[in-house]
């Protein structure tokens, strides 16, 4: 078996969780959880290219994944302070509940 | 090729609990264990520094970010009921299905021959060096971003404790 | 029955003479720890193993050396805490089980082994059951990438330090998964307080670290220690925390390790007199004694790290000293700095969690980012007595304005304590 097709049948696999975990999920840090699936998804690809990838292509992957990784600690922490304040007016995380700009 | 086909499905279980499980402290600390899985795979695919970071970052900051938030919010036990509510659950999967497809077809249509062999390893001095020559720019953007989610999160917890403080006795 | 030990004890006597005849002898005073790991190489392949299995046999053996050595220590260590606490505060301490106490923490032991093991109705037990497996795990990690002495590194990484901070996370799932666990108020709060308290910790001392990365130009704990060999004029010893950023990374280390390993006065996630043991409350017998073994195997990883980056790891404080063991001169600073955490212990009360965190925050992460700039002009003035000057300088303003800063806002004032919502 191609190793390569594995783990990106596995990223797919992953990217489409963490999608069906945003689509479906009403509290908004869950919601957080599935788009971290998502985002793990895409750097599993960086990785695989790098391991499995032509030869050229040498440190790109790990350096793109490192740069990944530290966007996703500023995002999720942004991400979870905006929930936070959101918390803090309304008293909820559900997202259906968010409402107030309905016309 | 052995840890990776006995990975792989554990991490597809941990991920799967973790957008499915109704109880959320449940499905955080399943996102903790997809994630920390993930740094075992990179590490098995030889990536030794970026395994690391992988686990320092999502397990040590993130998932705790996540779990702490979770607490600080008490969601309580009333759940998620996902799997009470076919009709999201039917519309989301319309919609996961076409991009699944989309991207498994992706993926195998100009698929390279994978350079067998062993694992090219993570020189930390090579990848330092690649920072801060071509990745200059890049590493100065990721600075002064996470310069500014620093000083953000501060502000945010001082608006945040101000109002919760007990008046001052005097 | 005796026949096959007879013979196995034999093959191993011979081949240890063969190795003795071929390599030297058998075991000098400086890899005396790695005897036990030569003799299970050598047994297995004796009886002849698989190469792979050899040296599994080895690594499994060079790792239950570790685990051994700092289980025994944490047991003196039970009892040497009791002492030296009760000798600060003018009492006898533990003095009935043999002599001295000597057999305390066995007594100890027992005591913990036979207590019924409770897990509470409201408990997830799955969970309940995994987080003291789970705070003892990163804690044996930690300890097995420190190296002991020249010979004695039992997992020698060229990411050695990296590991070290990775398996730290591990730590606070672990916590959270006790406190949530336990389904009960106390463990939560404590489990909340614990977590914030490591998380905001950890960077100072991580800052800390770097600054020494950044001089050794390394991550390995071995390239590091021997970055610290030799003299400078002949006697002083090249530390690291005898160079003015090393003098401060060094101080902010010992305080954010203090605090990452919970103990007083940071032990606020545990603190008896306000929410009974913290994330610990529900659990008795083995798994509480995990938890105090994990807890103090954490104690001793992280003293392991600094006295790695900043107090030369195994190097011998003096020339001249090379006929001793390098271990020693390790477990010796290792004594001394557990010493010091005990003398702290007796001496500090306990801190509020707001000054906890805005120590952390408002002074600690400021003066540990300030160690950066400071180490590269050390280096690029030459490392002498301009660098001196200078850095004193660079470190001495900011100082005192985050002094003046930190007291004029943060004075102790008269509060009132109401529950929050």
């Amino acid at each position: 078996m191609n190793p390569l097709a594995v783990l990106l049948t596995l990223s797919a696999l992953l990217f489409a969780l963490g999608l069906l975990g945003v689509l479906t999920r009403r509290n908004a840090i869950l919601i957080l959880v599935g788009i971290e699936l998502m985002l793990n998804a895409a750097n599993l690809n960086f990785i695989a290219f790098w391991r499995y990838g032509p030869p050229e292509a040498a440190l790109t992957g790990p350096t793109m994944v490192l740069f990944s990784i530290a966007i996703a600690a500023a995002e999720a922490a942004v991400g979870l302070a905006i929930i936070l304040m959101v918390f803090r007016h309304t008293k909820s995380t559900d997202l259906n509940k968010l409402d107030s700009l309905r016309g | 090729m052995i840890p990776l086909l006995i990975l792989c499905p554990l991490i597809l279980l941990a991920a799967l609990g973790a957008v499915w499980k109704a109880r959320p402290v449940h499905a955080a600390l399943l996102l903790a264990l997809a994630l920390s899985l993930i740094a075992v795979l990179y590490l098995a695919l030889g990536g030794g520094f970026i395994g690391l970071v992988q686990f320092m970052v999502y397990v040590g900051g993130i998932a705790i970010l996540i779990v702490f938030s979770l607490l600080i919010t008490r969601p309580g036990d009333e759940g998620e009921e996902v799997a009470r509510r076919p009709k999201s659950v039917a519309l989301g999967a319309a919609c996961v299905v076409p991009v699944l497809g989309a991207l498994l077809y992706t993926f195998g249509k100009g698929l390279p021959e994978p350079a067998e062999g062993a694992a090219p390893s993570v020189p930390l001095e090579k990848l330092g060096d690649q920072l801060f020559t071509t990745g200059l720019p890049a590493v100065l953007a990721v600075a002064v971003l996470l310069t500014a989610v620093l000083i953000g999160a501060a502000m945010f917890a001082r608006d945040f404790g101000k109002n919760s403080e007990p008046p001052a006795d005097s | 029955m005796k026949k096959p030990v007879l013979t196995l004890m034999l093959s191993l006597g011979m081949s240890a003479l063969v190795m003795a005849g071929e390599t030297g002898p058998l075991v000098t005073a400086e890899s005396l720890p790695r005897l036990p790991q030569r003799l299970v190489e050598m047994l297995l392949a004796a009886v002849g193993g698989p190469e792979w299995l050899v040296q599994l046999g080895g690594m499994a053996a060079a790792a239950g050396t570790v685990v051994g050595v700092f289980l025994g220590a944490f047991a003196l260590l039970s009892l040497i805490e009791r002492k030296v606490l009760a000798r600060v505060q003018n009492r006898l301490g533990p003095n009935r089980a043999g002599w001295f106490g000597i057999l305390q923490p066995v007594a100890d032991g027992i005591k913990m082994l036979t207590k019924e093991d409770i897990v509470p109705a409201k408990a997830e037990a799955l969970l309940h059951f995994l987080a003291p497996v789970l705070i003892v795990v990163p804690a044996v990690l930690a300890l097995g990438v420190i190296p002991y002495g020249r010979e004695w590194v039992p997992v020698n990484l060229d990411l050695g330090l990296v590991l070290f901070f990775a398996v730290g996370a591990m730590t606070e799932v672990a916590i959270f998964m006790a406190g949530w666990s336990s389904g009960s108020k106390f463990p939560m709060l404590g489990a909340m307080r614990a977590i914030s308290q490591m998380v905001s910790y950890e960077l100072p001392l991580m800052l800390a670290a770097l600054a020494v990365v950044m001089m050794a130009g390394t991550v390995s704990l071995s390239g590091i220690v021997d970055d610290q060999g030799g003299f400078v004029l002949g006697f002083i010893p090249k530390w690291n925390i005898l160079t003015p950023w090393g003098l401060v990374a060094g101080l902010v280390f010992l305080i954010a390790g203090v605090a990452e390993s919970n103990r007083t006065p940071f032990d606020l996630p545990e603190g008896e007199s306000e929410i009974v043991a913290g994330h610990m409350t529900e659990y008795s017998g083995f798994k509480y004694a995990l938890f105090f073994m994990g807890e103090y195997l954490g104690l001793f990883a992280i003293s392991g790290l600094g006295i790695t980056l900043f107090l030369g790891g195994w190097q011998a404080p003096l020339p001249g000293l090379g006929f001793v063991p390098t271990w020693i001169w390790f477990f010796g600073k290792l004594a001394a700095v557990i010493f010091f955490f005990l003398w702290i212990r007796a001496t500090y009360p306990r801190v509020r969690i707001d000054q906890l965190m805005r120590f952390a925050w408002l002074f600690l992460i400021p003066v540990g980012l300030l160690t950066l700039p400071v180490a590269a002009v050390w280096h690029y003035t030459g490392r002498g007595l301009l660098g001196w000057v200078l850095c004193g300088a660079m470190l001495v303003v900011p100082y005192a304005i985050l002094t003046v800063l930190y007291n004029r806002r943060m004075a102790p004032a008269t509060r009132r304590y109401q529950f929050v919502e």
